[in-house]
């Protein structure tokens, strides 16, 4: 279980000038989606807004669906079976349960840092094009990752192992 | 020239401004556009505006501190006037409008919370509380079973996850909603099983924040609960 409180309670916002990215990621939506909208000004173009908004779809009733939980289902049987080694089990339990914070993190962030790059690198290049191309998996922008999320998963979490 | 609107305040607020800056590198300084009893904060937008984290974090921060002072209405990320004159036309054109939700958000923060359930621990919940689901996927296992079997495993798992999702949504809810004034929730996504924005009464800040706490302790490991706040009140502008 983790918590993440914010600010003390105490009805004072968090320390002024303390929003460092971590705690942007959790406002992000609230900031681009809500918030006051007035007619009258001129929103300026928020290129890559959907790579940031949240991820709306609901767990569709659909075969991918049920086979990409199929495939959990079974590579969890697999992690934590008896055919592992007791130590072995415990530390696989171990880095999926610590990963909790890390995995759900890691979409946003994501978006943020490839926006970010995207705007940085000053690149108008097509992105779309860009996607499939490019193979370096950090890099990509969430919505692809997720989109990927069923049959990268193992390797994503490999991955995640060896930055923790 | 341009500027970039943050937020609406009344002129009554302190308007403090030092140690904060603006969007745009440099950043953009902080000034105040005033019509009637109404103040906007702007800044000169700059050329390269954009959804960069720079900009997206000096956006949150101005609102931050203008809402720690006292009531501002936060504006959505983005919005651009013309000049200070097109930006005092719709202070007095909407003065009314402005100055009555002003009053309304008086004293209140907005508190956000999210849900995260790790997708691990809850098919290994249902796995270990399911006894279909278990021989399911004993005879599924390691590309063993039929299509049809693989199928039905999948099937039976994400419904059980699903119901699992949403009655815990349901129980987060219900547990902070009798704190707030207002609450604004989020259509369900895959990201999170629960997002809500609620509106809380100063008085009743710290009982929230407890609140959500004793929450999120009350499940094991595998479920996030992210309670940031008090926040300006973006959800309910």
């Amino acid at each position: 279980m983790t918590v993440v409180p914010q600010g003390n309670g105490g009805g004072v916002p968090a320390a002024a000038g303390g929003g460092g990215s971590g705690n942007l990621y959790d406002v992000l939506e609230l900031v681009l989606d809500r918030g006051l909208v007035i007619d009258a000004f001129v929103r300026v173009s928020l290129v890559g807004i959907e790579l940031v908004k949240i991820d709306a779809r609901v767990v569709v009733a659909s075969v991918d669906t049920y086979l990409r939980f199929a495939e959990a289902a079974n590579r969890l049987d697999l992690e934590s079976g008896k055919k592992a080694p007791a130590q072995l089990t415990d530390i696989v339990e171990g880095s999926v349960e610590s990963g909790a914070h890390g995995k759900s993190k890691g979409a946003l962030s994501g978006a943020v840092e490839a926006i970010t790059d995207s705007f940085k690198g000053g690149g108008d290049e097509d992105k779309e094009e860009d996607e499939d191309k490019d193979e370096d998996a950090e890099r990509r922008p969430a919505r692809e990752k997720r989109r990927e999320r069923g049959e990268r998963r193992s390797e994503r979490r490999s991955t995640r192992d060896r930055e923790e | 020239m341009s500027v970039y609107v943050y937020a609406i305040t009344k002129d009554a607020h302190p308007l403090d401004l030092s140690d904060t800056e603006g969007v745009g590198d440099p950043p953009g300084e902080l000034r105040v556009v005033r019509a009637g009893s109404l103040c906007a904060v702007v800044s000169e937008c700059p050329d390269d505006l954009s959804m960069a984290r720079r900009d997206l974090e000096a956006h949150h921060q101005v609102q931050e501190r203008l809402w720690t002072e006292g009531p501002a209405l936060p504006l959505s990320f983005g919005f651009v006037a013309a000049d200070d004159d097109a930006v005092r036309g719709v202070l007095e054109e909407r003065a009314q409008l402005f100055g009555q939700r002003l009053d309304e958000l008086a004293g209140r923060a907005e508190f956000n919370v999210k849900g995260v359930l790790d997708e691990d621990t809850v098919v290994r919940a249902v796995l270990e509380e399911n006894a279909q689901a278990r021989e399911l996927n004993r005879r599924t296992l390691e590309g063993g079973g039929a299509y049809d079997e693989r199928l039905a495993l999948g099937q039976l798992v994400a419904q059980e996850v699903q119901g699992r999702q949403d009655a815990l949504a349901e129980e987060v809810l219900a547990g902070l909603r009798p704190l707030a004034q207002a609450e604004k929730v989020a259509p369900p996504s895959q990201q999170y099983f629960v997002s809500a924005s609620f509106l809380v009464t100063d008085d009743r800040s710290e009982e929230f924040g407890r609140a959500g706490q004793e929450l999120a302790e009350r499940y094991g490991e595998g479920v996030e609960l992210r309670i940031r706040g008090p926040l300006p009140p973006y959800s309910f502008v």
